[in-house]
């Protein structure tokens, strides 16, 4: 009887946990993702992030929450210190295991894609949801729907973008760099490798003879390999032609991705 | 017979890394492309030299620690060269020849600590602690490389790992001229003690009996095979299988006798590695492959072949 009661009152307070979770909003987030973090704060959650990584850079507020490291995969003695009721990860391989680990701790978790435009709107209605951020949140995946499904000008330059120089690794059609270079005009000369990312020959980049050659750079003197000697066969190189786009706004989808594409537009009007 | 064989073979692979690109350029206009005068042929010689380096190496190396498993860079070499080029991208140390430099440096210490550690027992080097010790610090070397990689901010440091195992895509005629004026220097002393280390095959002690400086054989041969290869992690970084392999078959044509199995090891290393690297840029197009997977993927199953045959007979 004894026994039959403990099961019963075990099955009580299992309902009474998952009913918290799914309808009380989360008042201390851990966001393990740059863009999450943007997102939470442009809907009005950012006074509920309690940790973030240490690549939160944006906006300058997030600077003063507490870093719980890289995030990518997650420490969870880290994120558990912090106390959070949810824990935003992107989804990635390491990221399923590590939430996981924070679920058997009782922490509620949520695995969110973001790896292109239109994955930007349902991040930031499911952030709404468990925040209670759900009409700011509406008004902002609107916005960022509209910056998805908006067909693109048609293309009057066009560009490579070089991730590494030893071995050439480019960004392909599967990326969402691909997309910024498409919505601001330019074409992505590696747009027929389906992979976000690949590495190929230098020779293929000189064939395809990209006007620009667009590095992540978070400084304004262009790449150490613009000056050796078989990089100066791409004819981008040798005339100077690259775009360094700081990685804080560029490197990430998130609300600024529309700002990212007009600043890029604006670069390649020059 | 054999010669010309090798000769033909080595001249074909380099004539088809020539030819043979991801960019479709015109027979007709293969003298005049800048792509070919650049890029292709530039990377061609490279990988030759490159891999000839390599089979020289490895087939001396075999024969100074008389372990068939002997690989160039089974003695801490790749460690300290990834080191090496770990640190110069966390320092941010400028130039576009930073890279390599600091591989290169990191290799030469790895290669001093080996050395000092192969000298631990007295004045004799000892073969046996000269690979324990290159695994040793190599090793070392990889914790300190890995630390460094999860524990600074840069996410670029990430990238020193694809260096490392990068190829010959940072070939250039700047790249061919510095191999072609330093790899000759340790060929030579390398093919000046092929006398000696047929006999030192023979046993250390067989070796002194028969008139070999025992001591100052096995330094210069250890020394110089670490320098040609030390230069070929600079350029090149890590490829794996061809100085392993390359030798054995070398062994099984050309027999024991160095005299003639070094320079077989050399073309035979340049043309494995010339056409290794035409079929990585080209069989994936516009894509391409780590050259180091392609040589796995060529000597592992001539390597499997080898050692049926080794063991039948």
């Amino acid at each position: 009887m004894l026994r039959r009661l403990s099961v019963v009152v075990l099955f009580l307070c299992a309902c009474h946990t998952s009913a918290r979770r799914h309808d009380a909003p989360a008042y201390r987030v851990v966001s393990l993702l740059p863009s999450f973090t943007e997102i939470l704060f442009a809907i009005g959650a950012g006074d509920r992030v309690v940790g973030r990584t240490q690549w939160c850079d944006y906006p300058p507020a997030a600077r003063d929450i507490p870093s719980v490291g890289e995030g990518l995969p997650p420490n969870v003695e880290s994120v558990l210190a912090r106390r959070p009721d949810l824990v935003v990860l992107y989804n990635a391989g390491p990221n399923v295991t590590a939430a996981k680990q924070l679920e058997r701790a009782g922490v509620q978790t949520v695995l969110i894609d973001l790896n292109r435009l239109e994955d930007l709107g349902p991040a930031a209605r499911t952030l709404g949801r468990l925040t209670g951020r759900q009409e700011r949140a509406e008004s902002l995946a609107i916005m960022l729907d509209s910056l998805a499904g908006r067909p693109p000008p048609p293309s009057t330059t066009s560009l490579a973008f070089v991730v590494w120089d030893n071995p050439p690794i480019i960004i392909g059609h599967g990326s969402y760099l691909d997309q910024l270079a498409t919505q601001a005009g330019a074409r992505n000369v590696f747009g027929d490798v389906g992979a976000p990312s690949a590495q190929v020959s230098l020779e293929t980049i000189v064939a395809r003879d990209p006007q620009w050659i667009a590095v992540l750079a978070d400084t304004a003197v262009p790449p150490a390999f613009a000056k050796r000697r078989e990089w100066r066969a791409v004819r981008a190189v040798r005339e100077g032609h690259f775009l360094l786009l700081p990685g804080s706004l560029f490197g990430r989808p998130g609300p600024r991705s529309g700002e990212a594409i007009q600043q890029l537009r604006a670069l390649l009007a020059r | 017979m054999k010669w010309t064989v090798l000769a033909i073979v080595a001249l074909l692979a380099l004539v088809l890394s020539v030819v043979l690109g991801p960019a479709a350029v015109p027979l007709g206009e293969l003298l005049h492309s800048d792509i070919v005068w650049n890029l292709r042929a530039p990377r061609a010689l490279l990988a030759f030299l490159v891999g000839g380096s390599l089979g020289v190496a490895g087939a001396s190396l075999q024969a100074l620690v008389r372990n068939p498993l002997a690989d160039p860079f089974l003695l801490g070499l790749s460690g300290g060269a990834g080191l090496g080029a770990v640190l110069a991208i966390a320092l941010h140390l400028p130039g576009p020849w930073a890279l390599p430099i600091a591989a290169f440096i990191g290799a030469l210490a790895a290669l001093g600590l080996v050395y000092r550690l192969g000298l631990i027992g007295g004045a004799s080097l000892d073969p046996r602690i000269l690979l324990l010790g290159g695994v040793a610090i190599g090793a070392f070397a990889a914790a300190i490389t890995t630390a460094i990689v999860s524990l600074a901010d840069a996410a670029e440091l990430r990238n020193a790992f694809l260096w490392l195992w990068g190829g010959l895509s940072g070939a250039s005629w700047d790249s061919v001229l510095l191999v072609a004026l330093y790899a000759p220097i340790p060929l030579a002393v390398l093919l000046a003690a092929s006398r000696p280390l047929d006999l030192l095959a023979l046993g250390e002690e067989s070796a002194s009996y028969l008139g070999a400086d025992v001591e100052k054989v096995k330094r210069r041969v250890y020394l110089a095979a670490s320098l040609l290869t030390a230069a070929a992690v600079a350029v090149s970084g890590v490829i794996g299988f061809v100085g392993l392999v390359v030798p054995h078959i070398a062994r099984l044509t050309w027999g024991h006798r160095h005299r003639s199995l070094l320079p077989a090891a050399f073309l035979g290393g340049g043309a494995l590695l010339a056409f290794a690297d035409t079929l990585a840029r080209t069989v994936v197009a516009p894509r391409e492959l780590p050259v180091g997977v392609v040589t796995a993927l060529i000597g592992v199953p001539v390597f499997a072949l080898l050692l049926r045959r080794w063991t039948v007979a």
